[in-house]
């Protein structure tokens, strides 16, 4: 029961948004647990914050958009007396073009990452959370407040991600578990190259780096914020969207995905 | 390929919503399959729709969450040389507690049902929507506009089922596809006894019946819209939602919840493993 270990789950942790968080979480003296497919870059993570003088984190290579995941990171976890006092669900990805022309397993493939593994991890450790007074951070995104045409299942898994988690900060705040959401736009990550986007297409005023991002995204949680919006052009577009009327909305954002689509799809498929 | 006759394809047809959305349908003359668990509501509004002198309907009594069963369901209409021109995903359920405390496997069959099953079934046939110039109507829910605290997995499919419908709207306009969210408020149907809410409690001012929800639903979406809210008093809890800010509606919503009563939630039976021969199956 008691005398486990309290660790700061993180998922995706193996590069972008997910690796700024891990070395915070690290450099702010929390024991991280480093959680992605890819083994050979979350190890090369782990040894970056080792370098920096904390101790090495546990790398736990593993799919999760494999249903039986959750489970088996809560094994590792037991066998070796650990114990999430934070959980950080950071790993998701997005496919830009239209949804009748993308592969269809390849987008229900990221509701069972994006939306699927997010809550199951996010309600498995409730208890372990509250022993520790600690938290939840899950990774949205500004795309969970509007629609968006040419990402429509993406925008939609993180309008998921935001309600899912403003409920979840009402419901957990009397545990004192705390929660928010991180909504950040463009950043600068292997992100866009998964989803097929041309970086250099991006609105160059609303990029936040990954290390800004994730730092005020612990600060938000810390503090207690439901939602954490990173960068000021970024919070003020929240608003302007807020008033904007919808047809205009998905004209402008439909015409400005067309212009984005990286030469050719460079990310390996998966297996 | 174009001797296959178009239907109208209905999820969650057994009862309310689905039902009336069925009956419209049929009324105005499509040809319907009516899709759900297997349970004898559906034979019986088969029956029921047979009754009036229309065609009878398609029954495919099936656990859409079933391990491939949306292909399954495809196969099956291939075989009766039918083709949907209109999806209607009308199949989810909602479940009423706070997160934590619901059973979490439960929930998790929620997203699978309510999410990847819809977003599954209105990508699926978009070449045969796209040939018969229909369409798909997915029902939503005020819930889209909002976070639910205490419905927090419900809340949050029903976000992803309006940020999904409204995109994909705008994507499918240029090949003649209708997109339409359905947007009900309080409807008393089986959904109340579904998620552990004690129904006699939730009768307010923007209570509307199954039967004018499917009626504005049908009727938006052959117009062509987007977002269908049916009644005067969800279009101003909509207002309210746009305009005032979260920190102070979550508030609202969660005090107004903490005085609905909550009741064990009533589970389907267990559906068998694999559809259930129907006698309308090949």
């Amino acid at each position: 029961m008691t005398g486990l270990r309290p660790v700061a789950l993180i998922t995706g942790a193996s590069s972008g948004i997910g690796a700024a968080l891990a070395r915070i979480f690290a450099e702010k003296g929390h024991d991280p647990v480093l959680v992605a497919r890819r083994e050979a870059a979350l190890n090369a993570v782990a040894d970056e914050i080792a370098a920096s003088g904390r101790s090495r984190p546990l790398v736990i290579p593993i799919d999760l958009t494999r249903i039986d995941t959750p489970v088996r990171i809560g094994h590792e976890l037991g066998a070796r007396g650990l114990e999430p006092a934070f959980v950080v669900n950071n790993a998701g990805y997005g496919l830009l073009g239209r949804a009748t022309e993308l592969d269809r397993t390849e987008q229900l493939a990221m509701i069972d990452l994006n939306v699927r593994a997010l809550t199951d991890l996010s309600l498995r450790f409730i208890d372990n959370l509250a022993r520790h007074r600690g938290g939840i951070l899950n990774v949205a995104s500004v795309a969970g407040f509007f629609p968006g045409p040419g990402m429509a299942l993406y925008h939609a898994t993180k309008a998921y991600v935001l309600s899912f988690s403003e409920s979840l900060h009402q419901e957990l705040a009397p545990l004192g578990i705390r929660v928010s959401a991180l909504c950040p736009g463009p950043v600068p990550t292997g992100f866009h190259a998964r989803a097929g986007i041309n970086d250099a297409t991006l609105p160059r005023l609303l990029t936040c780096s990954a290390e800004a991002v994730a730092r005020e995204g612990y600060e938000g949680l810390m503090r207690g914020k439901r939602v954490v919006i990173p960068g000021r052009t970024n919070r003020l577009m929240r608003l302007m969207l807020h008033a904007a009327p919808r047809q205009t909305l998905l004209s402008v954002f439909d015409a400005a995905m067309k212009s984005r689509r990286a030469p050719q799809p460079p990310w390996p498929k998966r297996t | 390929m174009a001797a296959l006759s178009p239907v109208v394809l209905i999820t969650g047809a057994s009862s309310g919503i689905g039902a009336a959305l069925a009956r419209r349908f049929a009324a105005q003359g499509h040809d319907l399959v009516l899709v759900a668990l297997p349970e004898p509501q559906l034979a019986a509004l088969a029956e029921e729709i047979a009754a009036t002198g229309r065609n009878r309907p398609l029954v495919v009594p099936i656990d859409l969450t079933g391990i491939n069963a949306t292909g399954r369901l495809a196969q099956i209409l291939a075989a009766h040389g039918v083709e949907p021109e209109i999806i209607v995903n009308s199949a989810g359920f909602g479940l009423f507690g706070p997160a934590a405390e619901l059973d979490r496997n439960e929930q998790l069959a929620m997203i699978d049902l309510n999410v990847r099953v819809l977003t599954d079934l209105s990508l699926r046939f978009i070449d045969s929507l796209a040939r018969h110039r229909g369409g798909v109507l997915s029902v939503a829910s005020l819930s889209s506009f909002v976070p639910v605290p205490s419905m927090a997995v419900y809340g949050a499919t029903k976000a992803y089922v309006i940020s999904l419908c409204e995109a994909l709207h705008r994507e499918l306009a240029p090949k003649g596809v209708r997109m339409t969210a359905l947007c009900p408020g309080n409807v008393q149907t089986g959904f109340q006894l579904r998620a552990g809410i004690d129904g006699g409690r939730v009768r307010g001012f923007a209570f509307s019946s199954p039967e004018e929800v499917a009626r504005q639903g049908y009727d938006g979406f052959m117009r062509g819209k987007r977002v269908v809210i049916p009644g005067f008093g969800n279009k101003m809890i909509r207002l309210a939602m746009r305009v005032l800010p979260r920190a102070l509606f979550l508030p609202i919503i969660a005090s107004h919840l903490r005085r609905v009563r909550r009741l064990p939630p009533v589970r389907p039976a267990p559906a068998p493993a694999v559809a259930a021969p129907a006698e309308s199956l090949p």
